[in-house]
């Protein structure tokens, strides 16, 4: 549905965001995964047409994004990932604004519009205060509200479970995963949850470039048998990191279980380790860091 | 923590857009004041725009403007926590309430003060601009600045934050703040009018006002220049207490606050929380309209229904912006009082006509107007990006038009609603006054449409320069420029309407003449202005800025493929919409019209005065007879004119040069015949032409001129269609069509600094008293004594007036034709005019044979005050005829002319009179100042003095003319209201004199060397002459006055002199005392200070009261520059014992005990009177009839 094919984007100061991205999205959800700084937001941005790309193309159901910017935004729905509001505006009135700008000109089609999806993101009852007061969970459905207006087929969400709480996240992936059936959804995270939950495929990005990508359920099945875990002291951390390649360490009840990755077993104490969605992304940036560190030496 | 609270805040308060708005603000009002002559706050003249008491005074003022701004930093402080519900979090700390809400004040009026620096560094850099006269600027002293700031803005700054911070902290709103704020103003205002009006009260007013005007103004009332330029008030007595008194009532305020404030949300009101519920409950009863597959978006379709929502939407957030309230209340409080108490004239205010008050609003309000226009200009195209909202909107489907036009015309559909709120604001003053003739159509084609117009072009422009801009604030940087260029551009030269955009000309507003002068010119600019304003519209939208590209250039380079499109194609339609019209305009300003610029016209009457004033004192013909054909075609605006003069050689001596000139250069001087004279040199530029006599004329021979002019306004000049010849309403003197003999200095350059740049001499003084040679000429121009026979013609439904008796009257076909003969010499300076006038008249049979008919020309629009000016004609010549001589006339005329000047002049037999003036004078209150029949007097008064007896070219010319006219005024008050009543006019002149004193920037003179200022011979004159025949007797100065019309009456060379008048006077004198007082008062500058220290009143045994009165009495003279030296005091003056306060409104003759003569002497001394009465009131000089410096304390009330 969504082809992106050789996409890079280097900025004006030199810092390459993208880097010779190929990714082939179907429709339902789609996970992006990568830290911090990785270029998410840069290709999010990219394919919602916010910013040309430096080279490459961008293909959506057959139509060329970069040449017709206007053609896809007919059929877009974005929500960024940092997004303020206008003062002394509420939800109701803000939301049938964006049904306005969005192309939803009849009154009666926009009260249709806005009711439904006050309904739908939860938002009825609170819905003539003023979005300024709302709590970041309230925000970013009031955000998913507004990007689903008039049925897109493409959605792109930018980070939206950042800095809520569980319980809203919840509520947030629920909504999502109601509406990313019939459409291409395209939700950029760095919570690996998010993406296991959710997305029936996926990719991970690193440092502008696309590390792996797949179904979720593939990936593990393919790391399945190379983790191994052991439970060790906090002191003792340094010595394993300079033996082993060191995945991921977690607290628990006061000491710490460390993640490896090996072929075979390392012997050690470590034991086979189950293996999910966590393991191989952090496997992941680990062989990214080892590679950059690599370029560095030499 | 209290310090790094406070200084939290400051850091908080300083990135508030606030204050650097203030900041703007507040420098472009102080620098505009200073540098520009259209902007003034408080003094002027000779007092230097830095002078100490410049800078104090302009603080003062900004600092009641500056009340809205103190109030957005402290009611900030309060209101800030609650409204972003951080409030909780803060007061859940360990903080103290006092280091909180103490400390954050002092924070945020830190902020204020640290603002409102920006008024005295304006006014020093302003003092530094090049273009500024250098005689206005004194040094700049470091000193003055810092006290000034220290002593008059700070505490009133510090008293205005505390208060609001008071009233913030009580009512939690920043609307309630401002709601206090309007409160306090009108509380603050009516206390003044009420309080410091009154004379007894004048101390405490000074004392109590807490923003120092009072006490200020108290110490500094009579300064002269000199000492306005070079000292700052003593900080002692009433200003040190009144500043005091500032900081007290501040701490107070901050008391009370932190009195009033406590940390606990305060519960709300069971009203308030009862229909809060209600709302929640209806809220939770309505259900969602929810539907399965929500409704496709159809961007087609949507174009109108976007347009409309994202404007609304746009407006919304403008509208309800804090900062918007702000400005517009500033912007009324600053228009309501410049209507309310503007265009006084005697006290008296006008009556509140629309177009009278239209130039006020376009001068108080516009400028706020023109800021909401450029802060939201920067606030609307960067909410987006500022909401960090852009990403979302971005990403829709909106097309590009959607972004920038909405915005556009949200700020210009917001400007509009602003001009309707000052419209509104006009009205309610309207109302206020008692005046309902309401009429919106002026408002709207004089008012709102034009400046609308004009706003909108700014906003468009702001809209671009924000597109285009990097950032905000740049934007605004640019924008302030644009202000500032727009101040200055036209004070340095660069006039021309069509070199900065969004200036539309000229257009003076008239009740006669509509907008009939500028009217059209202002809409064709608005058209030319208006296609550049579409381009710039096409290309703020083409080049504006969507996504992530911020960058200039990328946008620039994208333009050519963008404006390959419907937007391209209307830009393009702007473009050459600006050009035709530019060229059109061109060609009318400076192809059709001859454009010179202020600098150019300078230079050509510098280069006229090098040429040819030496021919001032060249011999020439006195013209004896005019005959003139004038044709005036109103719709045209164009005047033919045909005449001849008969002239006489009456200079005793053969002439051998006749000079014709014709100055005026809208008139053409299409041709001149002297028979018997060759023309020698003809200068076309200047229309100076020298003829040579081909036999010298002999002494007493006569010649002839015959000319024909034409005076023609076809195309549109740089200011519209000019003001004299006009459509309804023409006014023009006879130099303004006719050639005049001979050379004179009228309409040279007169500022000084102009006239050094131009290395002339810096002023041309008159001829000394003492240089009989200039009794040759006279002081009007040198004009002569002559008949006239004038025959005027215009459209047939005006009226046509000239001097003389009117002969004949008709009506032929579409023209109205009248003729005009003097019946009695005249000077050949006079006025003809022409409207559509209605006429009040009345004839009056006392006078001469033929009866004496007087008339009023007036608009039908104004009929107000003619039935009073027709009384004042027939009471003024009533008291001329029986005490001067007879009137030379059998009619009088008051002429009304549009408001594009304000003033009366008196012509023979005619009077033009501005309808600004007394047709406007509004004296629904009796107490009022009749200043209308005062004026007419005077008018009438100058039939005598000026158009029977005119006087030298020399020092004292004015002295004949308008101080005698003045005095002639005075005494028909008299007659009308009693001596008794005098009190208040004398005042009014005696407050005006010592007030102008120090604006004089030449030297002051004695009256009978007085130069033609204004304050000398009018204002002092009148106080003068009062006590002059107050002390000689009125019948026996009015006698001396007669033989002296006797002399001179339409005598030609040598003309009357000072001298003969001062002459008369000391003939008058019957002892040392008289002499001495007529040489103090006409022949040097003296200055009186009477005063009465105190009364005591004992009954006497015999029932009879004895009042014992302390007064104390100096006397000055002071030298050209204000010097003063004491000189001894021996007169006769006046002491008197009243039971109510002369020159109060219930005063009158039965209030008089005792009235009498005393003699008094330099320094302290005790009188005794006896009355039958007990006196409520004692003093010396009661009325006020001596030049006295301070004449509020020559009353007390016995203790």
């Amino acid at each position: 549905m969504l082809e992106l094919s050789s996409v890079s984007h280097v900025y004006p100061d030199g810092t390459r965001a993208l880097d010779n991205v190929t990714l082939s999205i179907p429709k339902g959800m789609y996970g992006l995964l990568g830290p911090n700084g990785a270029g998410k937001s840069t290709l999010m941005r990219t394919v919602a047409t916010l910013q040309s790309p430096s080279s490459g193309s961008i293909t959506f159901d057959g139509l060329d994004v970069l040449a017709k910017p206007e053609e896809l935004r007919k059929r877009l729905g974005y929500l960024p990932q940092d997004f303020g509001v206008y003062p002394r505006v509420s939800a109701y009135d803000m939301l049938d604004h964006m049904a306005v700008l969005k192309g939803i000109a009849g009154r009666a089609e926009r009260r249709d519009t806005v009711e439904t999806l006050l309904a739908q993101v939860n938002l009825w009852d609170v819905r003539k205060k003023a979005i300024a007061g709302f709590s970041g969970g309230m925000r970013q459905r009031f955000g998913i509200a507004q990007a689903l207006i008039g049925n897109p087929e493409l959605i792109i969400v930018d980070e939206p479970t950042a800095g809520l709480d569980p319980e809203e996240r919840n509520r947030f992936l629920n909504l999502l995963a109601e509406i990313g059936e019939n459409v291409v959804v395209i939700l950029s995270t760095h919570i690996v949850e998010d993406v296991a939950d959710l997305c029936p495929r996926m990719a991970v990005l690193v440092n502008g470039a696309i590390r792996l990508e797949g179904a979720p359920s593939d990936l593990i099945e393919k790391a399945r048998g190379t983790i191994w875990a052991k439970t060790v002291e906090r002191g003792e951390l340094p010595a394993y990191r300079k033996m082993y390649e060191v995945i991921s360490t977690r607290l628990f009840a006061g000491r710490t279980i460390i993640h490896i990755m090996s072929p075979t077993d390392p012997g050690d104490g470590f034991e086979q380790a189950p293996g999910g969605l966590e393991d191989v992304y952090f496997s992941t940036l680990a062989a990214g860091r080892r590679e950059a560190t690599a370029r560095q030496a030499a | 923590m209290f310090g790094r609270i406070a200084l939290f805040e400051l850091r908080y308060q300083l990135r508030n857009p606030v204050f650097w708005a203030a900041l703007v603000i507040f420098f472009l009002l102080t620098f505009g004041a200073t540098v520009s002559e259209d902007i003034m706050i408080g003094s002027g003249g000779n007092v230097h725009v830095n002078a100490p008491v410049a800078i104090i005074e302009t603080q003062l003022v900004l600092t009641l403007f500056y009340m809205f701004v103190t109030t957005a930093f402290v009611a900030n402080v309060v209101v800030r926590d609650d409204d972003s519900g951080f409030g909780p979090i803060v007061r859940s700390t360990r903080v103290t309430k006092f280091a909180y809400l103490i400390g954050r004040f002092t924070g945020a009026a830190g902020a204020a003060l640290l603002a409102f620096l920006v008024v005295p560094a304006a006014i020093l850099l302003g003092s530094m601009m090049p273009w500024i006269d250098p005689e206005t600027v004194g040094p700049n002293t470091l000193a003055w600045y810092v006290q000034g700031y220290a002593l008059y803005a700070v505490p009133s700054v510090f008293l205005l934050c505390a208060l609001f911070f008071a009233v913030a902290t009580m009512t939690r709103s920043m609307l309630y703040s401002y709601v206090g704020v309007v409160g306090f103003l009108v509380v603050y205002l009516v206390y003044g009018v009420l309080v410091a009006a009154e004379p007894d009260y004048r101390e405490i007013a000074a004392l109590t006002d807490p923003l120092g005007f009072g006490a200020f103004s108290y110490e500094t009332r009579y300064w002269t220049a000199a000492e306005a330029n070079s000292q700052m008030p003593a900080l002692t007595g009433i200003i040190l207490a009144n500043r005091g008194l500032a900081l007290l009532l501040g701490l107070a305020g901050l008391a009370i606050a932190y009195w009033r404030f406590t940390f606990a949300d305060r519960g709300i009101s069971v009203r308030k929380a009862r229909r809060l519920a209600r709302k929640a409950r209806k809220l939770a009863a309505t259900q969602p309209r929810t539907v399965a597959a929500l409704p496709a978006t159809r961007p087609e379709s949507a174009a109108f229904a976007r347009l409309l929502m994202t404007t609304r939407f746009e407006i919304r957030q403008v509208v309800q912006s804090p900062a918007f309230i702000v400005l517009l209340a500033l912007g009324l409080f600053n228009s309501i009082a410049a209507l309310a108490f503007g265009g006084d004239f005697y006290g008296t205010a006008p009556i509140p006509a629309t177009f009278a008050l239209i130039p006020v609003l376009e001068g108080s309000f516009t400028l706020f107007a023109l800021i909401i226009a450029i802060y939201y200009g920067g606030e609307v195209v960067w909410r987006d990006r500022d909401r960090k909202f852009h990403e979302v909107i971005d990403a829709t489907s909106l097309p590009g038009w959607a972004f920038m036009i909405p915005k556009t015309i949200a700020v210009a559909l917001v400007l509009v609603a602003t001009l309707v709120v000052s419209v509104l604001g006009a009205v309610a003053v309207q109302a206020a006054n008692g005046y309902f003739n309401f009429e919106f159509g002026k408002y709207l084609a004089w008012y709102l449409a034009p400046t609308a117009a004009d706003l909108v072009l700014v906003a468009v422009l702001s809209v671009f320069v924000q597109a285009l801009s990097p950032s905000k604030y740049l934007g605004w940087g640019i924008m302030t420029l644009y202000l500032v260029a727009a101040i200055t551009l036209t004070s340095i030269g660069f006039d021309h309407p069509m070199i900065l955009y969004g200036r539309t000309g000229f257009s003076p507003v008239s009740d006669m003449n509509g907008v009939a002068v500028g009217g059209a010119l202002g809409w064709w600019m608005r058209l030319y202005w208006g296609g550049f304003a579409l381009l710039l519209a096409v290309l703020a939208q083409l080049m504006r800025r969507r996504g992530t590209e911020t960058r200039l250039a990328p946008r620039i380079r994208q333009l050519p493929r963008r404006a390959a499109s419907g937007a391209g194609a209307l830009g393009l339609v702007g473009l050459l919409t600006a050009g035709a019209t530019g060229a059109f305009l061109y060609n009318e300003m400076n192809v059709e019209n001859e454009y010179a610029s202020r600098d150019d016209g300078e230079a050509r009457l510098a280069e006229y005065e090098r040429k040819y004033l030496q021919y001032e004192t060249l011999r020439q013909p006195s013209i004896t007879d005019v005959t003139l054909a004038l044709d005036i075609f109103p719709a045209e605006r164009r005047l033919e004119a045909k005449g001849s003069y008969a002239m006489v050689n009456d200079t005793g001596v053969p002439l051998e040069m006749l000079i014709v000139r014709l100055p005026d250069r809208e008139t053409e001087l299409l041709e001149v015949e002297v028979p018997g004279a060759a023309l020698q040199s003809d200068d076309g530029e200047f229309q100076f032409r020298i003829y040579r006599f081909e036999t010298p004329l002999a002494p007493g021979e006569k010649a002839r001129l015959t000319f024909a002019t034409r005076r023609w306004h076809k195309a549109l000049s740089t200011t519209g269609y000019g003001t004299r010849l006009v459509e309804n309403g023409t006014f023009l003197n006879n130099s303004e069509f006719a050639p005049i003999i001979g050379m004179n200095r009228q309409g040279l350059l007169a500022d000084r600094a102009t006239r050094r740049r131009y290395g002339l001499e810096p002023e041309l003084r008159p001829a000394r008293l003492e240089d009989n040679n200039a009794r040759e000429r006279n002081y009007l121009a040198d004009t002569d004594w002559v008949m006239s026979d004038i025959t005027i013609s215009t459209a047939a439904d005006q009226v046509p007036v000239a001097p003389g008796m009117k002969v004949s009257d008709e009506v032929r076909g579409k023209r109205r034709i009248a003729r005009f003969r003097s019946g009695a010499p005249i000077l050949a300076f006079f006025s003809v005019q022409s409207a559509a006038y209605d006429i009040a008249a009345r004839e009056v049979q006392e006078f001469g044979e033929d009866g004496l008919r007087l008339e009023v020309y007036h608009d039908p629009q104004h009929p107000y005050n003619v039935e009073r000016m027709l009384d004042a004609m027939e009471v003024s010549l009533g008291y001329y005829a029986a005490n001067f001589g007879p009137y030379q006339f059998d009619h009088a005329r008051i002429v009304e002319f549009p408001g594009y000047a304000q003033f009366a002049q008196a012509f023979a037999g005619t009077m033009p009179w501005s309808e600004k003036m007394g047709f406007l004078a509004n004296f629904a209150d009796p107490g009022e100042i009749d200043y209308v029949t005062y004026i007419a007097a005077h008018e009438m008064a100058h039939q005598y003095w000026a158009h029977q007896l005119i006087s030298a070219d020399q020092q004292g010319g004015t002295l004949l003319v308008e101080t005698l006219a003045q005095y002639s005024a005075l005494m028909v008050m008299k007659e009308l209201h009693g001596e008794d009543q005098m009190r208040r006019f004398l005042k009014y002149e005696l407050d005006n004199y010592l007030s102008s004193r120090g604006s004089e920037a030449i030297e002051e003179l004695p009256l009978e060397r007085v130069e033609n200022q204004g304050y000398i011979h009018y204002r002092k004159g009148s106080v003068v002459m009062y006590l002059l025949q107050d002390r000689l007797g009125e019948q026996r100065v009015n006698a001396m006055l007669a033989g002296l019309l006797d002399r001179y009456r339409f005598k030609s060379q040598p003309y009357a002199s000072a001298s003969d008048l001062v002459a008369g006077f000391h003939s008058l004198a019957r002892n040392e005392e008289e002499s001495d007082l007529v040489r103090d008062l006409l022949q040097k500058i003296t200055i009186y200070d009477l005063k009465a220290a105190e009364a005591v009143v004992r009954e006497l045994d015999d029932g009879r009261f004895e009042t014992v009165l302390t007064v104390e009495a100096t006397k000055y003279h002071a030298e050209g520059k204000g010097r003063e030296t004491e000189a001894p005091l021996e007169d006769r003056i006046e002491i008197g014992l009243f039971t109510e306060r002369p020159g109060s409104g219930a005063f009158d003759r039965e209030n008089v005990i005792a009235m009498e003569r005393r003699p008094i002497r330099s320094g302290r001394q005790v009188l005794r009177i006896l009355s039958d009465r007990r006196p409520a009131w004692a003093g010396i000089d009661p009325y006020n009839k001596y030049v006295d410096r301070d004449s509020d304390d020559n009353l007390v009330e016995p203790g």
